[in-house]
């Protein structure tokens, strides 16, 4: 499907798209969850109707063009009629009853979809300018961007937006969009959303409310894997230790890393514990980079280390042009060493 | 003025003096022709926006528009479609021209309110753009949400602000004058149900417009105060609702929606009839689903807030009526499909846009009913699939109805002929173009892709491949554009003198000569009114329009008052949206500009003869205008209170242990309840012809307010010693909306002052005193809404 489709573009428009950071095949109403599917179900009705009212004004208006254009050989004028209330009233009612029928199926839908199971895994989401940090209560684990589900488990998310550095917190938008609708993430107030992900694999999340610069360069994911390997991966994070890289470049980048970094970020089971900057204690294990902009290579982690803001616009984390390039990579081979061994990410497949 | 007819054609005037011209201008019709050359520019300005936009976002991870700057540039393309294309060209601006036409009368209520208006529009647009001068334009999107709109430094968002407030007063002021003129102005014998549609269309827009504007008035002063005082209802760190600020953005950003709909479904009805050689299928049913859109409109405001996370009951509420506006929608569709069935349909440029939008519309229809399924909504809220709903009823719905208007009145108001061929192109480019751009963004937004994105990565599926043809289908669209523009100048390079009633139409703009001269009529009409077709009724029942001498004919004299108010309060504006340590200055000069040009306005005869008006209702033109206007003012207090109450109720609101003390607050009701009957008295005393005791009374209740408002003054600046209203959003509450009182009671104060100075200078009399009605009215406003305030602030 997707390489006919890609075939086809290459074709109609003369233009080679080749393949990015993308790639995935995001999709409102993919079966993955309940919920997808409720709103399909709702949808074939809606599309259901609407064709009908689509077939007969559509009709009628071929019909008008058709047989009522002036043609020059009409004798008189046409008949003079102001309306016909039998009709005008039928209009009326039928759409009517449609709307209520529509509204009833809605009703049923929302209650449906608005029951969260008693057995959901809560998540708490915080919104920031502009990336995602993700909790899980249960487990007593923090991760940032990158969010680890088990599939066929109930989530029930808990989101809000906040900043803990300066700046002010502004309303964002939590939307998995391949799982489940949106929904905003607004300071002082939590709002609740859930799902129960049905198949593994890598979503894409974004942000749905603009929220300044880099509005669209706030993504995440959503990584899906089965109940063992997220039990591998909570395993890992709660034992997680960050010990003194043997690679000499990856040490230093750790002394350069607790030097520079720590006021921002936090690893875990160190005594750098700051919240205003995402998490980085499994950034090895990360597919992605800078709030699931890019693929998380060493090139493009450099890059970033020295001049994030340059990267994405708007970024809060400050350019750091004193340090070298070789400065640079040490501190991304010590960001790489940190990873929970023995989980692989990149051979999922991408929703 | 009085007219000399006929006029004789003379040398064609320089610039400078067609600009005096239309600065002191009191003619609808060349007010109407600045609104429609205004927004018809900005839709120009906003359009080649829109394709700057899609050049950004016709390839992947495209670096044309980036960050900042795309936001700027999607800000200002909603900002100038929204506020000064759609919403001005159809209410403003056919609305100007044609609607005093339609009712056989000379002019609106109030010409020189309207003059006003119509300046005040453009200068709260020159202050939008004026911001790339002041760090550059906003970028918070038009919707402004808190608190995001409060985080972006530089004076963009200020201006804006200020922009949107004085937008609102220009349209207020429309609006009422619309209102009043349909109410007081109809020539005789036409009954409000013989009206044309399009009158019912503009007449349902004013009084939405009236009950809905105070909306985004609340919502885009307190965005303003916090953004310079830190004084809001909406901060979270004081108690405050940021989810308050939506509550009341959408309650007339909904609303808008329907104001950016009615006055075209009026073009539409009026275009479908005349090239269909028919009535418009049922005439009642239309008017009651132009008014029952107008109603159910204002139950749906939070169909935009579907995924805040409110509770599912009040989801639900909004649900069924958002379903429910599709009835009466569904109604205009199948009228005019109605209207063109059995007609002999001549394919002109103005049908072919009917024809566009209905299929558009239909589509826009279809797809807000779908939004409407809120499990729906939630997957494709502020995705793509909703900026394809939003174009596919705003822009191929209502702009091509202002197509079709503007074709169909083209030889009406500029008296000359246009090219069918230019028209066709245009049309056809336009509709091409339109589905080329659009239809791809419903599927975008199936696939997942948000709005308001300036860019998107590589390879996802379809995402290049649809953004591309959508950027395509803009090109198609800009030019659509160029035809249109060579279409007009083509249609004054030729100069072909238009017929007087070139397309056979029923109303009464088409009974005078194309252009129509100032006096509008040179005829007399007969009194008779079977339907809303007179021209089509009157030779079948042998009614004659009789000639009538023009020479006796007086209209408004024009005056450059109105314009140097409205540049007074822009410059003021300006002032107040800037830093004001260093803008005092400004704020100081537009303040003295503003007051000084109001008294010198109040004391200019609106005549130069003195003319007793026949009105439908028998009240001045100036009291129906008030009375209308009065509404939006309660509006505006009830928004307010409501959110008060909202977070009174809620616990977030909790009054201090020290309060402002309550014997001050009814000391100084007992000086504005006095001051109201003093200013009753006044008045009777005016129709009694007793002019001394008149000015005295109304100089007691012009002290009396002062008065008020010193005690007011102290009693502020004693209560914010020891409070902070950042730390506490009872205290917030209590400045701003007593506050606004205060501010109110300035206002009515000065509009007393007016009167009182217009009674020095003589211009009042027991018969023509429209002035003293309308300002006493709005003093016993003043009043009215003070007790509510003494009992929800200073006894509760």
């Amino acid at each position: 499907m997707l390489r006919r489709s890609r075939v086809w573009a290459i074709l109609l428009l003369g233009v080679a798209f080749a393949l990015g950071d993308g790639g995935y095949n995001i999709n409102i109403l993919d079966p993955a969850t309940s919920n997808n599917r409720e709103v399909s179900k709702l949808l074939w009705w809606v599309m259901g109707f609407a064709a009908v009212i689509f077939v007969v004004v559509i009709g009628a208006m071929t019909y008008i063009v058709l047989k009522f254009k002036k043609r020059g050989n009409e004798v008189g004028e046409p008949p003079q009629f102001h309306g016909n209330d039998r009709l005008e009233i039928t209009w009326t009612l039928i759409p009517f009853l449609i709307v209520c029928v529509i509204f009833g199926l809605t009703a049923r839908g929302m209650f449906e979809i608005s029951q969260v199971p008693p057995d959901a895994m809560p998540v708490k989401v915080t919104a920031h300018l502009f990336w995602w940090d993700f909790e899980y209560p249960e487990q007593g684990i923090r991760t940032s961007n990158e969010l680890i589900l088990p599939v066929n488990r109930p989530v029930n998310f808990e989101i809000t937006s906040n900043e803990a550095g300066p700046a002010k917190p502004v309303i964002h938008s939590f939307r998995v969009a391949s799982l489940a609708g949106t929904q905003d993430a607004i300071p002082g107030i939590v709002t609740t959303r859930w799902f129960k992900p049905e198949k593994e694999g890598v979503y894409y999340g974004q942000c749905a409310e603009l929220c300044g610069a880099s509005h669209s360069n706030m993504r995440f994911r959503v990584i899906v894997v089965s109940q063992a390997e997220f039990d591998r991966f909570v395993q890992g994070a709660k034992a997680f230790q960050a010990t003194t890289p043997a690679d000499p470049v990856a040490a230093k980048g750790q002394q350069l890393f607790n030097a520079q970094c720590t006021a921002c970020h936090a690893i875990n089971n160190t005594q750098y514990r700051s919240k205003i900057g995402p998490d980085l204690t499994f950034f090895g294990n990360r597919l992605t980079l800078g709030a699931g902009i890019w693929n998380n290579t060493p090139e493009r982690l450099e890059a970033w280390i020295k001049n994030s803001p340059g990267m994405k616009p708007g970024s809060l984390m400050p350019p750091f042009p004193q340090l070298s390039a070789e400065d640079a990579r040490s501190i991304a081979a010590y960001l790489e060493s940190l990873k929970v061994e023995g989980l692989d990410f990149s051979k999922l497949p991408k929703f | 003025m009085a007219v000399t007819a006929p006029t004789k054609p003379t040398a064609p005037a320089g610039f400078w003096a067609h600009l005096w011209d239309m600065m002191t201008t009191t003619d609808h019709k060349k007010i109407g022709i600045f609104y429609l050359a205004g927004s018809f520019f900005f839709f120009g300005l906003a359009g080649l926006m829109a394709v700057a936009i899609r050049l950004q976002l016709a390839t992947p991870n495209g670096t044309l528009l980036v960050g900042d700057a795309y936001n700027q540039m999607l800000t200002m393309h909603g900002a100038t479609m929204l506020f000064f294309f759609i919403i001005p060209a159809g209410l403003s601006g056919f609305g100007n021209f044609i609607l005093p036409l339609m009712l056989g009368e000379r002019d609106v209520a109030l010409p020189r309110i309207n003059s006003f208006a119509a300046w005040l529009w453009l200068f709260s647009g020159i202050i939008i753009y004026h911001s790339l001068f002041f760090g550059g334009a906003p970028d918070v999107g038009w919707t402004f949400y808190y608190p995001f709109s409060t985080t972006r430094p530089g004076h963009g968002t200020d201006l804006f602000m200020v922009g949107v407030i004085l937008l609102g007063l220009s349209s207020l002021l429309g609006s009422a004058n619309f209102a009043a003129t349909v109410y007081n102005l109809r020539t005789k014998g036409l009954s409000l149900w013989k009206m044309p549609i399009f009158v019912w269309g503009i007449f349902a827009t004013s009084m939405l417009s009236l009950f809905a504007l105070a909306g985004i008035t609340a919502a885009s002063l307190l965005v303003y105060l916090d953004r310079h005082l830190g004084l809001t209802l909406f901060n979270p760190a004081n108690g405050g609702d940021p989810v308050l600020f939506q509550q009341f953005f959408w309650f007339y950003s909904h609303p808008a929606v329907y104001i950016m709909l009615l006055p075209y479904l009026g073009i539409a009805a009026e275009v479908a009839s005349t090239f269909a050689k028919k009535p418009v299928f049922g005439y009642r049913f239309m008017v009651f689903a132009l008014v029952g859109i107008a109603v159910v409109g204002f139950l749906v405001w939070a169909h935009h807030m579907f995924t805040v996370g409110e509770s599912l009951l009040f989801q639900l509420v909004f649900v069924f009526f958002t379903a429910l506006v599709a009835v009466p929608t569904g109604v205009k569709i199948f009228s005019l499909l109605g209207t063109l069935w059995g007609g002999q349909l001549e394919f002109k440029t103005p049908l072919l846009f009917v024809m566009g939008f209905l299929f558009n519309f239909l589509l826009g229809g279809i797809t807000g009913v779908m939004l409407a399924v809120v499990p729906f909504d939630y997957s494709v809220h502020d995705s793509y699939f909703v900026v394809a709903h939003f174009h596919n009823v705003l822009m191929a719905g209502s702009g091509f109805l202002a197509f079709a208007g503007l074709y169909y009145w083209w030889p009406k108001i500029t008296g000359r002929t246009y090219s069918e061929q230019w028209g066709r192109l245009h049309f056809w480019f336009f509709l091409v173009g339109y589905l080329l751009t659009f239809m791809p963004q419903y599927v975008l937004g199936f696939l997942g892709m948000p709005r308001r994105y300036y860019t998107y990565p590589d390879g996802n599926y379809l995402w290049n491949e649809m953004n591309f043809v959508s950027t395509i289908g803009a090109i198609l669209l800009a030019v659509g554009g160029i035809f249109w523009l060579i279409g007009m100048i083509d249609s004054f390079r030729r100069n072909q003198k238009a017929a007087d009633n070139p397309w056979g139409g029923y109303t009464l703009e088409w009974a005078t000569t194309s252009p129509p001269p100032a006096y509008n009529f040179a005829v007399r009409f007969p009194t008779s009114f079977p339907s809303e077709r007179p021209l089509y009724d009157w030779p079948r029942e042998g009614l004659k329009m009789q000639p009538d001498d023009p020479s006796h004919v007086h209209l408004p004299v024009p005056t450059v008052w109105p314009f140097m108010t409205a540049l007074g309060l822009t410059v003021a504006g300006v002032g107040l949206a800037l830093d004001w340590a260093s803008s005092w200055p400004v704020i100081l000069a537009g303040a003295l500009v503003f007051v000084y040009s109001l008294f010198q306005w109040a004391i200019t005869w609106e005549y130069d003869h003195p003319v007793e008006h026949h009105t439908v209702t028998g009240k001045s033109n100036a009291w129906v205008g008030m009375a209308w206007f009065i509404v939006s003012e309660i509006a505006l207090f009830a928004i307010l209170i409501a959110g008060y109450l909202y977070l009174r109720l809620t616990g977030a609101a909790v009054p201090p242990e020290t309060r402002p003390p309550v014997w001050l607050a009814l000391l100084n009701t007992f000086f504005l309840v006095t001051s109201s009957f003093v200013v009753h008295y006044a008045h009777h005393d005016l129709r009694l012809n007793r002019p001394n005791p008149f000015r005295f009374g109304l100089l007691i209740t012009i002290i009396l307010g002062f008065v008020f408002f010193l005690f007011q003054s102290y009693e502020f600046l004693n209560f914010h010693s020891h409070s902070s209203w950042q730390e506490n959003v009872w205290t917030a509450a209590f400045f701003i909306i007593v506050g606004l009182h205060g501010l109110h009671v300035v206002i009515g104060g000065t509009g007393l002052s007016l009167v009182y100075y217009q009674a020095l200078h003589r211009r009042l009399s027991p018969s023509q005193h429209g002035t003293l009605e309308a300002a006493s009215m709005y003093w016993h406003l003043v009043d009215a809404v003070w007790l509510f305030i003494v009992s929800i602030f200073y006894l509760w």
